[in-house]
Parts: structure tokens; C-alpha cells; sequence
């Protein structure tokens, strides 16, 4: 079960978007991180995924284990959330 | 519909969502002809990832690529259009019927607009796929922000190289343009670049392959060149790569739709393909232009036609399938 949702994402990013439209059909809530606006928090997404890119998305679950995955693969998101 | 055998039928499947099949979409869906787009990446295709359209008709000061995307996208589901989320992987001609394995079930559909656009190709040296999101991008705009204040190498002489490279100089502190041959980029494009160059921001090295990409620990440190005969190296943070486009046609391998030499589909002047009710528009194409105002109005020509089609009304198509632009339809 999904506890909470973080995706961190930029202003122009297109595949962040289709993120956003994914969890939205799904009716999951998440948090967005915004990097254009809190730029800091580039070292915890690289820290999260290991990868600079955006979509990163983080699913936490209820027993607080963790899932990220990046960019927008839905064979990894749609699990993911499931 | 469903059918007796519990078939789901549609009018009309569209395999892509980017501005050609968003454009047929809207013709269709506003003649209440039931359609159904699968995407499989972003709504929008490679013009959602484009920094900023100058040159589509209707928008004098240009539009971002992502807004157009989204207003196309809206303009469809208005009228009725139904963007599913999945990937087409195999078509098959059951005569009045195709049937479409997708990762949603079987599908069927009495006509297919295959729209499926290209995607950047891959330049093929060492290190490219080793550094894949850890220094190496395809995507100016998703993953730009991450180098603010770093040195950058673009690679590509083409529009979308100029295009992409002129977007990265708001992050990084130099950018390093490496071109193969000689620029092919806009004489606008060049034009607008040129204030990067004079600035300094921008140092253009044409007749430079790209030979090498090297990292340690997981970053990208340089990019190995060729110049005149001699070797360069250009220390970098990231390689953004833009050095053309490869059509999205992989899953029409081994079905009997025609393809060109580099994989692009094989068209009629009705916009058809060699299996009889399937159509093909926008940059998948063989003769597309690669522009997104060609691939709108395309698609909007292939709604008419698949309109015909569907009536019952289309000319039988030609033996001989057109690697050229198609005839307009009045």
C-alpha cells in the first residue's frame, strides 16, 4: 500500500508532466518537488535515484520502504503504485 | 463498441499522441468518429520536449513546446479524443478489422493512423550508454537544470542542437558544440546563436566528431574529439546529445507494412500504407518534413481520408507506394 508520493521534477520538463497525468488517472495524491524553484534539493534527487534527470519519483510505503523511479517508465511506475 | 465475441472495436486507433495524431484527432472526434490514441512516452511527442516553437503557424512571439503540447492535447479531449497510456506492439490485417496487441489487451479498430514520430538518435561511442543520466541527455529541457554553473558539451549541427544548446546557455557557464561536419541549423537559429558565441557563452567547433565520452565515479568528465586529423579533449560536466532523428517503427517490424531503407513508413498519395485501412502522418513517415506544422496539418489530412475511408468512399489505393509529400485533399 502507498503511504505517500514525492516526484521531483523542473518548469519544462514534458515526461514529468505525463507523471503528474499517470498518478492523476490513478487518483494517487503526491508532492512535487520542483527543482527550478528549489534547486538545494538537487542533491537529495541525486542522492534518491542516482541519476540526473527528472522524473523522479518516490513511493513511499506504509511500511516506509522506499521505491524511485526515474524517468517516466511506467513498466517500473505503474507497480510501483499499484 | 463491443461485439458478439467481446471484441472492442473503435473507429479509429491512433498509435502516438503527438501533434499529428492530436491534429486527427480533433477532426475526427468532432465528427463523432470514435478514436482512441495510444502513447506510449509524452503526450505531444518530441514538440513537448522542445524548449520553444518559433515557427508554428498562428503564435507571433513562438510558443513553448510544452504548452502546445498541452493545448493540442486539451483541443482533442474537448471534442471526445481518448488518450490512453500504453504501448502498441504488434499490428495485424484481419481483414475489415486490425487487430492491436497493446499493453492494454487486444484492441481492434476498422482504420489505424499510425503516428508514432521519431525519437533522438543515439551517436554510438563509447561511454554514451555507460553515462546514461549520470552526465549523457536527450532532453534539454527535462534535465538542463541540473547543470547550473557547469561546463556542457551539445553535440549536433542541426536545429535541434542550435535550438536545445541556446536553452542550456540559461544553466550552464559555457557550452562546448560539437559538429560533425558543417552547421545545418536555420540561418534564424544560427542568427540567434550567434549573440551566445560573441558573449562567449558558445564555442562552435565544426569539423569535430565526437569520438569519446569519459567519466570516473560515475560523471562525465570529457568528451574525446576529432579535429583536422588531431585529437581534442573537451573537459565537461554533461553531453547533451541531439544528432537526429530515427523513426518509431520497431514494432512494425515483421508485419507487412512497408518501410523505407532507414525504417520510415511507405505512404500513398492517400497517406496509406501497404496494409490496406492503416495510415501513416506526421515525422514516421517516409517524406516528412519533420515539422510540427507539416505533421498537424498531415494528420488533419489523414482525418479526412480515414473519414472516406470509413464511408466506404476511398479510391482503391495505388500499387506503388510514395516516398513524397501527399497530394492535398480538397
Amino acid at each position: 500500500m502507498v503511504k505517500n508520493i514525492t516526484i521531483f521534477t523542473t518548469n519544462t520538463c514534458a515526461y514529468c508532466a505525463m507523471v503528474k497525468k499517470f498518478l492523476d488517472m490513478k487518483n494517487h495524491q503526491y508532492d512535487v518537488v520542483n527543482l527550478d524553484e528549489q534547486p538545494e534539493r538537487q542533491a537529495e534527487a541525486l542522492a534518491l535515484s542516482g541519476a540526473l534527470t527528472v522524473p523522479i519519483t518516490v513511493v513511499t510505503k506504509h511500511d516506509d520502504t522506499k521505491q524511485v523511479v526515474v524517468g517516466y517508465n511506467l513498466a517500473k511506475l505503474a507497480p510501483a503504485v499499484a | 463498441m463491443v461485439d458478439s465475441d467481446n471484441k472492442q472495436i473503435h473507429d479509429v486507433i491512433m498509435i502516438g499522441a503527438g501533434p499529428a495524431a492530436l491534429a486527427a484527432a480533433i477532426y475526427t472526434t468532432r465528427e463523432d468518429i470514435d478514436t482512441l490514441l495510444f502513447e506510449r512516452g509524452v503526450v505531444g511527442g518530441l514538440a513537448a520536449i522542445t524548449d520553444m516553437v518559433d515557427n508554428y503557424p498562428g503564435f507571433p512571439d513562438g510558443i513553448e513546446g510544452l504548452t502546445l503540447a498541452e493545448n493540442l492535447r486539451k483541443q482533442a479531449e474537448r471534442f471526445g479524443a481518448n488518450i490512453e497510456l500504453g504501448e502498441v506492439t504488434k499490428i495485424a490485417d484481419e481483414g475489415k478489422l486490425k487487430k492491436l496487441e497493446t499493453t492494454s489487451g487486444d484492441m481492434y479498430a476498422k482504420a489505424v493512423l499510425i503516428a508514432t514520430g521519431s525519437d533522438y538518435k543515439k551517436i554510438g561511442v563509447p561511454g554514451e550508454q555507460e553515462y546514461y543520466a549520470h552526465g549523457v541527455h536527450y532532453c534539454a529541457t527535462c534535465d538542463g537544470a541540473f547543470y547550473r554553473d557547469k561546463r556542457l558539451v551539445v553535440v549536433g549541427g542541426g536545429n535541434s542542437a542550435f535550438q536545445e544548446a541556446m536553452f542550456l546557455t540559461r544553466f550552464a557557464s559555457h557550452i562546448d558544440l560539437l559538429v560533425r561536419s558543417t552547421a545545418k541549423a536555420s540561418d534564424v537559429l544560427q542568427h540567434d546563436m550567434q549573440k551566445f558565441v560573441d558573449s562567449g557563452k558558445v564555442t562552435i567547433h565544426l569539423g569535430t566528431t565526437t569520438d569519446e565520452i569519459v567519466g570516473e565515479e560515475n560523471h562525465v568528465t570529457k568528451v574525446i574529439g576529432t579535429q583536422d586529423g588531431k585529437q581534442i579533449e573537451f573537459p565537461t560536466d554533461g553531453v547533451f546529445v541531439f544528432v537526429g532523428l530515427k523513426p518509431n517503427t520497431q514494432f512494425l517490424e515483421g508485419s507487412s507494412i512497408e518501410l523505407d531503407e532507414i525504417g520510415f513508413i511507405k505512404t500513398n498519395v492517400h497517406l496509406e500504407t501497404s496494409m490496406k485501412g492503416v495510415f501513416a502522418a506526421g515525422d514516421v513517415r517516409s517524406g516528412a518534413t519533420m515539422q510540427i506544422a507539416s505533421a498537424a496539418g498531415e494528420g488533419a489530412t489523414a482525418a479526412l481520408i480515414i473519414r472516406e475511408y470509413l464511408e466506404g468512399k476511398l479510391a482503391p489505393q495505388s500499387e506503388t507506394l510514395e516516398e513524397v509529400a501527399p497530394a492535398p485533399v480538397v
